[in-house]
């Protein structure tokens, strides 16, 4: 990795990797999101167009695989900077008395390790989508990973404002 | 996405049994190893280095982090409880609740926040 930074600067290299991060973050976020919709307010055949309509006609079990791919990603990347995290960032967090910036913060690295571990069942319930008594677990497991896309990518998003990587 | 015909059988795979399984186990041994100090490592990432279990921060040498020791204990302990459960008969297999996947992350909320009351201070 080090012939790199012949090419940028060791600042670049992290500040490339957070923003991967964040797209990736994005990319889970509106996906969850149309799942979470079509699942919790399918759409009525009455319904005519408009946006919210469109929002959650979407095909649900679709969205399953590309899911967990974007979590595990996303998760990877934020693992490999969460090492500068607790030097560059959080360190100077604390200097500064941002406490319950930081216990947010700690609660998304909670609540992500724990949304990986869920995904594997999500996975399945999504796979046997055909199967009618999966589908409240498969409902209700699917609204409780968004929300907990949600609630990480909005601390990451605040403790960025805070403190970003302080290039 | 392949999907399976429609049924009523509430009945789980060995895999979906694991899956289910090891996503309860990790969520729950995830937040003992974060409460109680467990980590299978620990990494001290001024220094690059890593000891076993449960290390202090070493004095000069920066934080200590115990993250990526909890996830590698609960994976560990989750993967082991989880393929112990693929191995139940089918018949017990099927009376595992399947609500429990969401339930206990829902009901594991409060003891992560309590776990984090030192950051929750007005000053």
């Amino acid at each position: 990795m080090d012939f790199l930074f012949d090419y940028i600067s060791v600042n670049t290299f992290w500040t490339i990797l957070f923003i991967v991060h964040a797209l990736l973050a994005v990319a889970l976020l509106g996906a969850l999101t149309h799942q979470a919709a079509a699942v919790l307010t399918p759409p009525r055949t009455e319904d005519t167009g408009g946006f919210v309509r469109r929002f959650r006609s979407v095909s649900a079990p679709s969205y399953t695989a590309v899911v967990c791919l974007l979590w595990v990603l996303a998760f990877i990347f934020g693992g490999w900077i969460y090492a500068k995290y607790r030097i560059y960032v959080r360190i100077p967090i604390e200097q500064e008395g941002f406490y319950k910036t930081l216990g947010a913060f700690e609660l998304k690295e909670h609540l992500s390790s724990i949304g990986l571990g869920l995904l594997p069942f999500y996975w399945y319930l999504w796979k046997n989508v055909g199967n009618t008594t999966y589908a409240s677990a498969r409902k209700w497991l699917t609204l409780v990973l968004a929300a907990i896309c949600w609630y990480s990518f909005l601390s990451g998003h605040i403790v960025n404002n805070v403190r970003g990587f302080g290039l | 996405m392949k999907t399976t015909t429609d049924t009523t059988t509430p009945s789980l795979s060995s895999w979906g049994a694991f899956t289910l399984v090891f996503g309860i186990c990790f969520a729950v041994l995830y937040v003992v190893c974060d409460m109680a100090a467990l980590p299978l490592f620990t990494y001290h990432p001024g220094t690059d280095r890593i000891d076993l279990g449960y290390a202090p921060a070493r004095p000069d040498e920066g934080p200590a982090m115990y993250w990526y020791g909890w996830l590698a204990s609960a994976s560990l302990g989750s993967a082991i409880l989880s393929g112990l459960a693929a191995l139940l008969p089918d018949k017990i297999r099927g009376k595992i609740p399947l609500a429990l996947a969401w339930v206990v992350p829902v009901v594991l909320l409060p003891v992560l926040i309590y776990s984090l009351k030192f950051y929750w201070r007005w000053e």
